[in-house]
Parts: structure tokens; C-alpha cells; sequence
């Protein structure tokens, strides 16, 4: 089955037990549609580049998805109806990483080529 | 050695005119991710507008998937659309 990365922007306002909750059932939206997920990440409250539907923070989830078109088509549907969700996007991936993404890594890229580059100039 | 000290991948905003190869491409270079913002910024300018090739030094094939990253990582509002 194709795998895909959904991240969905959740509002501000809601408490993080509601945001649990929510992950949780669209989590369920996919497997009831056959689809697997993953992986799950929350990104936690972030500051938003622009505003979105007058909101400048908001929660970010990351659902590593390995499921069917159908069962993604459905989620999204889903997603679109809720009022809690900002904004959300669902891309198609050739491989889903088992480690942390780029937002929640400590070593990220830029880091870890400092670190080569300085490396380099030592050798 | 001079050409290390002119390498643009050791500065962060600031790339030098005249660069040495790609800054995306060979073994040591970070995969192109949306998510990875601090990457993806390095190639925006202050006002969040994508730098053009010539400045950034970034190979066509490499510039073209960066393009799609930045544009991916602005409807997320991982990344502004401009300043204002």
C-alpha cells in the first residue's frame, strides 16, 4: 500500500487531552478503512508563519500513514468537516522515517553538517 | 586551505557569490525535507522569498525538489509566503 505523511493544524484552544482525543479518532477513521498507521507525532504548540482562521498558534500532528487512497480520501473528508482543524495536507512519501522528523530531531540537518563541515576542516 | 573557509554551507543566511559546488548535493548533504524548516530557510531570503540559483549555488535538479519543499512547507505555515 502507498505510504503517506497527513499533517493536520489543530486550534489553539483546545486542551491537550481534546487534542489526544482527536488524533485518536482519526487514527480510527483510517484503520476502519482499512489503512495502518505508523507513525504519530505531535509537534506541540507552534507559532504559525501567518495566520490561519485568525489564529497565530496552533497544533501541528504528524500521522505516518501506510493505508489505501480510499482510506485517506476518507480521512481528509473528515478532517475538512471538523472545526477544530485549521488546515491539513496528506503527501505521498517513497519511505516513512522511523526517526523523530526535522521539527522534533535535536541533531537536525543543519546541525549535523556543521558538524561534518568542521570535522572536514580538522582532517 | 582557502576554499574551505568559503564553503556557504558553514554560514547560515549569508551565501559568497562565488561558490564551490552544490550545497544539496554529495554524500554529506541534507536530504530535501518540507518539514525541515531550518534547512528550507537557508534558502529564503528575510522577506521569504525563495533565492534565486545563482546566489544559492544549488544545482538545477536539486533547486527544483527545494522549490517544491518551500511551497509544500507555506501551506502548512511552516514557512511565510512573504514578509507581510
Amino acid at each position: 500500500m502507498p505510504l503517506y505523511e497527513t499533517i493536520f493544524i489543530t486550534r489553539q484552544e483546545i486542551s491537550s487531552h481534546d487534542l489526544e482525543k482527536i488524533t485518536a479518532n482519526f487514527s480510527k477513521t483510517l484503520v476502519d478503512n482499512g489503512g495502518t498507521i505508523v507513525k504519530t507525532e505531535q509537534w506541540g504548540l507552534r507559532d504559525l508563519a501567518y495566520p490561519i482562521k485568525k489564529s497565530n498558534r496552533a497544533y501541528y500532528t504528524l500521522l505516518g500513514i501506510d493505508s489505501p487512497y480510499t482510506a485517506v480520501k476518507e480521512l481528509e473528508r473528515r478532517l475538512g468537516l471538523s472545526e477544530d482543524i485549521l488546515r491539513f495536507m496528506s503527501v505521498r512519501v517513497k519511505k516513512l522515517s522511523k526517526n523523530p522528523s526535522a521539527p522534533l530531531a535535536k541533531n537536525n540537518s543543519y546541525n549535523e553538517e556543521a558538524a561534518e563541515a568542521n570535522q572536514r576542516q580538522e582532517d | 586551505m582557502k576554499a574551505s573557509t568559503n564553503d556557504p554551507r558553514q554560514k547560515k543566511v549569508f551565501f559568497r557569490r562565488y561558490t564551490k559546488g552544490c550545497p544539496l548535493s554529495g554524500s554529506a548533504a541534507p536530504e530535501i525535507d518540507y518539514k525541515d524548516i531550518k534547512l528550507l530557510s537557508r534558502f529564503i531570503s528575510a522577506r521569504g522569498r525563495i533565492l534565486p540559483r545563482r546566489i544559492t549555488g544549488v544545482c538545477a535538479s536539486k533547486h527544483r525538489k527545494l522549490v517544491q519543499a518551500i511551497k509544500t512547507a507555506r501551506v502548512l505555515a511552516l514557512l511565510p509566503f512573504s514578509d507581510m
